[in-house]
């Protein structure tokens, strides 16, 4: 399923992991006037939310299947998976495919080696030293050019 | 020739179960990411150790993953076991994985996700305490499916409540059926209007922690 496809939809979105890409994601997403939750077992790591941000927060910790319920990951559109612990991304993705039967996945991957692990399970990943690495490629190789 | 295991994380476990295995004849390696434990380790006979991340694939390359029999993941956490057992069923094709898991709730999971033999220290201990303390009821335990199913060997004193009834009258979990009673020299399979006498051995086959429920309904301990 292609993001866009569920933005038509009144799309409801979790996120777990509130570092600074899951903040400024949902603070992208509240802006754009979805429907957002994020969890956090920090408290702390909350602050990092705008404070236009309009979406739910929730404290906890987002690998406990109770956890999850308490979320409403049942009604979600999708989920994104974004905790600093790719193993931890790991588990709480494939619970949220295998229990609540999510079809639209999003893990970040620190390391790409484990990839596979994600593949499998129809997790689409994000690895952030791939797409720098490609960046950087593509800036360097722009710079040949002219 | 000589089966292989690999022992994932976990310390004081790692090391009862290497030495265990050990004696049964296999070839351990113990992979943990703490040197200070690995030096530790390393002072068991016959024990390969490797200092590093269990869960990173080239750990467990390094580990020859891929010869392995069994692998067992002991580390604290949930996520780091999973990916471990994950890594060795789908990339190395160990036959068989068995994982600690500390959350009794994931379970379930662990084995949807091909997991072989789940285990959880919480759920475990807290059984084997429970059914110490009620072990004046019982002489005989056995736990069977990872302790999932029991078989306990219950006798029947002249106070049980449940003396001269007939089995169906009496209100045992569901998940509890009185398998065999032994009654003297002779040993019987009961049916439903079998009468219990005092003196009896009965012999419970019991899932889902049911016994102790099943015990205070036959002897009226509580």
């Amino acid at each position: 399923m292609k993001y866009s496809e569920v933005k038509e939809k009144n799309e409801f979105i979790v996120i777990v992991g509130c570092g600074r890409l899951g903040a400024s994601l949902a603070n992208t997403l509240s802006d754009e006037g979805r429907d957002v939750l994020i969890i956090d077992k920090n408290k702390d790591a909350l602050r990092k939310l705008s404070m236009s941000y309009g979406g739910l927060a929730l404290i906890g910790d987002g690998t406990d299947i109770d956890m999850l319920r308490e979320a409403e990951l049942e009604k979600a559109t999708a989920i994104v998976v974004v905790t600093n612990n790719d193993n931890t991304n790991i588990m709480i993705s494939q619970m949220a495919k295998n229990i609540f039967n999510k079809e639209l996945v999003i893990a970040r991957l620190y390391d790409p080696e484990r990839d596979y692990v994600y593949r499998e399970f129809e997790i689409d990943t994000i690895s952030p030293s791939i797409l720098s690495s490609n960046e950087i490629w593509k800036l360097l190789t722009d710079d040949e050019g002219r | 020739m000589k089966k292989r295991a690999i022992i994932v994380g976990g310390f004081h476990k790692a090391i009862a179960l290497s030495n265990s295995l050990i004696k049964k004849n296999y070839n351990v390696t113990v992979i943990n990411n703490d040197y200070q434990n690995c030096l530790s380790m390393a002072e068991i006979e016959d024990v390969a150790v490797i200092n590093g991340d269990g869960t990173k694939p080239y750990v467990l390359e390094d580990a020859n993953a891929q010869n392995a029999d069994i692998v067992i993941a002991l580390t604290q956490r949930d996520d780091d076991n999973l990916v471990v057992c994950q890594l060795c069923k789908k990339k190395f094709n160990v036959s068989r994985t068995v994982s600690l898991v500390n959350d009794p709730k994931k379970t379930e999971f662990f084995y949807q996700m091909g997991i072989d033999s789940v285990v959880c220290a919480v759920n475990a201990i807290a059984n084997i305490i429970e059914q110490q303390a009620f072990l004046k009821g019982i002489t005989a335990f056995i736990p069977i499916g990872e302790g999932r199913i029991s078989i306990a060997e219950v006798p029947i004193q002249g106070t049980a409540p449940v003396i001269g009834k007939k089995l169906w009258e009496i209100d045992l979990p569901k998940e509890v059926i009185i398998g065999c009673i032994l009654r003297g020299e002779k040993s019987m399979i009961p049916r439903g209007d079998t009468r219990i006498l005092a003196g009896d051995m009965l012999v419970l086959i019991s899932s889902d922690n049911q016994e102790v429920a099943a015990i205070k309904e036959l002897t009226g301990r509580s």
